[in-house]
This record gives structure tokens, sequence and C-alpha cells, in this order.
């Protein structure tokens, strides 16, 4: 997918291919600019005018989604919750018109009302008849996020894509909203992918995890995998990067340099300018996927034989 | 004074007694009081909201404090007038979070730096050696000081800042935030920079920051701030392996660690509710309406930091 913008044509995701399984919940972690956040919205067809899809395929439940009705499918089958609940909750309307809303736009068998109210109450904004009547600004940044996820998981869809929905709130809360995230996950048995920079909240929540930079897929397996198998020379830096719990003193090791610019992608292997380890033909040549399991591959030169 | 001091010495550069900062009938600071040692880092960690921005804020003069006193160096700086305030100005200097919102976008990066140094009166033949200096200190060159802050990553851009901050050589610098709105990667370039310049230099900080696990690894003592008072307040290892305060505890139980056995095997104590508004705190102890342990009389108690032994300070009596 690129985004074609007055500077040139951003790749912001370049070749990259994932699966969700049902029940699962897929991480995606990267840093600005890694193409993790352009990933879903291009899945959920909300690319923007500027976006393009410049190939490749999507399928949801075994159908193409280009032959999908996309009205039909946001948020009835899969929804969607977003970083800022401020600015993505409309202020002049109240939140049962908001939590009501997708239910009668997807046609629900039952009391809308009741429904929302019983939503309301699933994520602990009490009492919910009364609340239901008020405004998102009468309501703390966390309440605003428990109002969110009501509103996405009201019609009960199969997929839900998390973009950072903790990010702008305090730990505890954070705390509280991961803890809630979890629990409707388990009773309803969604699949949900989560987008984040926080590794922390990665290895807590994630069954998978999808390493990206600068567009592509740098390495993806199970999140014991991930942590405690790491392949990809990127995944090792981030890793490293954060202070170590067991030796919170020790030196931190950052990688060098600076993230790489999309609108002048190197030809090669995005990383190649930061990598510790980058051989000349990183620089020219994309490497190819090396699959360690059947869950875990990355993307690297290093583990091919016989390159230099 | 600390010319006089003697090596080794433990010389107090920073002393804040019973600090108090309200807008209107905000209480964002409620009286607080804490000293920093000259070369040791001091971390300022709470949830949005605490006050320990505005605490930084303050002790600039940034703010004018509504009660208490700030002395710097043995000297009552509390009521200095401007004028007066701008030789201490040179010595406490302050980094921000935002280093898109921190730089001018029409000045250059040199021309930044340099602003500094023109208030302060240093020589102009001296400035643009200087300025060539400061850019190689925070790990850019001097070629890039007529570029744009536009041009620059975020990193580079708070690289610009901290070298800003130094061009006075400040004593103290305030780092409000400072790596917060920077990638991972990122972070760790800055926070090894901090403590080189640390080292090198001599400097002294006030880190502010609501990254418990990067404030555990810069500083050598924690405050713990909760609706704009301290709760609690030990060295960093002490503070982090055992804490004594509920909300301490809660909070250090919150972060995430990116460890998935460790992650899963960990007993967390998810604290309800959020933060109340400094507008109406509650009464007595003003953790109290949240608070795990809370009993009916925490309603009504005054707390007060206490000392628990080894420079451990907490301001729960129930520990």
């Amino acid at each position: 997918m690129s985004f074609f913008t007055s500077a040139g044509e951003v790749k912001a995701v370049n070749d990259v291919s994932f699966h969700v399984g049902k029940g699962e919940v897929l991480g995606i972690v990267g840093e600005s600019g890694s193409g993790k956040s352009a990933a879903v919205l291009s899945v959920m067809g909300l690319k923007g005018s500027a976006g393009k899809i410049t190939g490749g395929s999507i399928l949801f439940d075994g159908q193409d989604m280009n032959s999908l009705n996309m009205r039909d499918i946001r948020g009835r089958r899969i929804s969607m919750i977003f970083q800022d609940p401020m600015t993505s909750l409309n202020p002049v309307l109240s939140v049962k018109y908001q939590l009501e809303e997708s239910l009668r736009r997807h046609h629900w068998k039952g009391d809308i009302h009741a429904r929302a109210l019983e939503m309301l109450e699933r994520v602990g904004i009490v009492p919910a008849s009364e609340r239901i009547m008020q405004y998102p600004h009468e309501f703390s940044g966390g309440q605003r996020q428990r109002i969110m996820i009501a509103m996405a998981m009201i019609c009960e869809p199969e997929l839900l894509i998390a973009d950072e929905p903790t990010t702008a709130l305090d730990v505890t809360v954070q705390a509280q909203i991961l803890d809630l995230m979890k629990a409707l996950q388990k009773d309803s048995g969604m699949s949900v992918i989560l987008i984040t920079h926080d590794l922390g909240v990665i290895a807590g929540m994630a069954d998978r995890i999808l390493v990206m930079y600068g567009g592509q897929v740098m390495e993806q397996g199970t999140r014991r995998e991930i942590f405690y198998s790491t392949a990809h020379p990127y995944t090792q830096g981030l890793l490293r990067s954060v202070p170590n719990p067991d030796s919170p003193k020790e030196r931190l090791i950052p990688i060098e340099g600076q993230p790489p610019d999309l609108l002048n992608p190197p030809e090669g292997c995005p990383y190649v300018k930061r990598c510790p380890e980058a051989m000349r033909i990183c620089l020219h040549r994309k490497p190819e996927n090396i699959s360690l399991s059947d869950t875990h591959s990355y993307s690297c030169w290093l583990g091919q034989k016989g390159v230099k | 004074m600390l010319a006089g001091a003697k090596r080794g010495e433990v010389i107090m550069l920073l002393k804040v007694e019973n600090l108090k900062k309200y807008f209107g009938n905000i209480r964002s600071v409620d009286g607080v009081s804490f000293s920093i040692q000259k070369g040791e880092t001091l971390g300022l960690v709470g949830e949005s909201g605490c006050g320990k921005t505005t605490t930084g804020r303050t002790i600039i003069k940034l703010y004018e404090p509504t009660e208490g006193r700030i002395i710097y160096g043995g000297q009552d700086i509390t009521s200095l007038t401007p004028d007066e305030m701008l030789s201490f100005r040179k010595k406490i200097q302050m980094i921000f979070q935002d280093p898109y919102a921190s730089l001018n976008p029409r000045m250059t990066a040199g021309d930044i730096i340099r602003e500094a140094m023109i208030i302060h009166r240093i020589p102009r033949d001296e400035q643009q050696d200087r300025v060539n200096h400061l850019l190689r200190l925070v790990g850019l060159n001097s070629e890039q000081a007529g570029r744009y802050p536009h041009e620059f990553s975020g990193g580079q851009r708070q690289r610009i800042g901290i070298a800003r901050a130094l061009a006075v050589e400040p004593e103290l610098i305030i780092c409000d935030e400072p790596i917060s709105a920077l990638d991972v990667s990122i972070q760790a370039q800055i926070v090894n920079m901090l403590e080189d310049l640390q080292h090198e230099l001599g400097l002294t900080y006030l880190f502010i920051a609501h990254d418990l696990s990067m404030v555990r690894h810069i500083s050598s003592r924690v405050a713990v701030m909760y609706l704009g008072r301290i709760v609690e307040l030990a060295e960093s290892e002490e503070l982090y392996a055992s804490p004594k305060h509920p909300y301490t505890v809660s909070l250090l139980s919150s972060i995430p660690i990116p460890d998935p056995d460790k992650s899963d095997s960990r007993e967390t104590t998810a604290l309800q509710g959020e933060i109340p508004s400094a507008l109406n705190p509650p009464s007595g102890c003003t953790f109290h309406t949240r608070c795990p342990k809370a009993k009916p009389e925490c309603s009504m108690l005054k707390t007060q930091l206490a000392d628990t032994g080894n420079g451990h300070f907490c301001a729960c009596p129930f520990v």
C-alpha cells in the first residue's frame, strides 16, 4: 500500500503477508513509520484519498475483501478501536446514540437499547442507565476508551483491530483496559489484531507477534519465539534498547542511526543503515524469508547460506 | 556555598520546602518537599495530572509558587525578581517533552542554540565555536547548524533541545519527559547521552517521567507523586525492590514487562478507578478512594512523608 503525497510516493506497506487465526491475538509491533497502522487500515478499507493498495489481496473468512461491501463488514464483522479516545468519539452525540448507531446500521435483531446498556455495563461504566445519556466530555480518558471498546464490540465482531488502544492512557488505567480486553476476547472468542509500540504490552497480550520496520515484516512468530529465540537483528536491537528488569542499571544498547526515510527507501533491506551486521548484499537486494518453524520466520540475509 | 565544599562531601544543590502551586482552585502541587544532591539524578514519577510537570516548572519559576521555598545552592530563590532570576536560569535549564513543539520552526539549529548565549551575554566571538562544540557533544555535526527543525528527526531534535540547554553551562537540568515522544530505539540513544553528559560535565538531573522502567534505570533516587503530593521517596533500587506505599505498589505492578513468562507469572493488583480531579481532591489521604488497603480513618488522615529508615520516606502510616 502506498500514500501518494506532494513529495512523492510513500511505500507505507511493502509486500506484507500475515494471517490471523480464529480466536487468536496477533500483535503487530513497530516504531513510528513502520507501517503497522497502514497495514490494518488497508484491511479495513480505510486508506483515505491519498492511499492506494498497489498490489496483493486480503481474504476474510475465505472471501476476497474486494468483493465484499466494506460498509456491511465494518462495525459488524470487523471493528476497530483507535489510540485517542478523545478524538474518535463524536463530542456532540450522546453515548447512547453512538452505541446504538451501529446496531441500527447493521439491523440488530433484538432490543437495541437493552443491548447498548448491557455492553456499557460489561465494560464497567455504571450505572449504565444513567451514564448512557451523557456525552463524551463527561467521561475520563479511561472511560472513553471503555466506551470505544463497547462500541466496537456491540455487534459481536469476529475480528477486532486495536490500534495503540492504551498508548494515551496512564499506566494504572492501561492495566485496567488490557485486563478488560483480555476478558472480552476470552468470553467472545473473537480474533484480535493488537498494534502497539510497547514491548511490554505485546508480551502480555499477544499469541503471535509480527515485527515491522520500514513498511516490511522483519520477523514473525509466537511470542515465545520472538522474545526467547529472537532471529532478526532489528528485533534483537529493539529488545536490547529497553532496560533489563533483572539489571536495571546496566547501560542500554540503542539502535544507532535514524528511522528510514520512506520517500527514499533503501533498495535492499529497510534496516540496512542501522543494522550492526549489515553486509554488502543487504544494500541492494531484499532478503528472502527464512522459515525456522511452522510459526517462526524472518527476513534477513544473515541466515542465508553462502552470502557475503 | 558550593565553592567551599570538600571532595566527596554531599552537597545539596536544590532544596524544595513545602512547595505549593495552585491555579485558581486547582491544587496542582500541594506541599512538596525534597532535595537534590549535586551530581545525582532524582526521578519524579506519577500519572498525568499528578503535578510532576508543574513541580518542575515552578522550580525554574516559569510559574510563581503559591507557597513554600525553593533554595538553590544555599540561596532562597523563591521571591527573586525576573532580573535577579536571570543568573539562576543560567544554572538551571530545562529539556522539554515534545521536540516538535519546543523548537522554533523558523530558526536554524545553530540560532536556537545561540539564542541562549545571547540572552546570557556570552561574548559574540565565542558563540560560533561553542555552537559547533555543543552540536558535536550531542552527536550532531557542525554542518547541521544551518538546518531548520523540520529537517531533523524526532531524536535529532531532542538532541538540539539538549544542546540548547547545555549552551549556558548549567548545573541542574530539569528533564520533563525528555524521551516520551520518541521511538523505543531512539529513547535508549538519548538516555545514554544524558548519562554520558552527566558524567563528563558533572550535571545534576531532575528527571520527570511516567515511564517507570526508564526512571529506574537513570535515577539514583525516585519520588512518586499522587495528586500534587509526594507519597514515597527512596533510593531507586530500594523503591523498586520494596515499595511501601500502596500507590507505588500498584503503580509498579501495572508496568507491562517485556518478557512473556514473567508477564504471565506475576501477580497484578489492578487499581480501580482513575486519578481524581485536583479541583476537588478527596479528604484525608488523597489516595484513599482507590487504595486497596484503605481503612475508614484514611479519609480523615493528615498524611505526611515520614522516614522509615535508610532514607526511605513514605506517606502512608500503615506500612
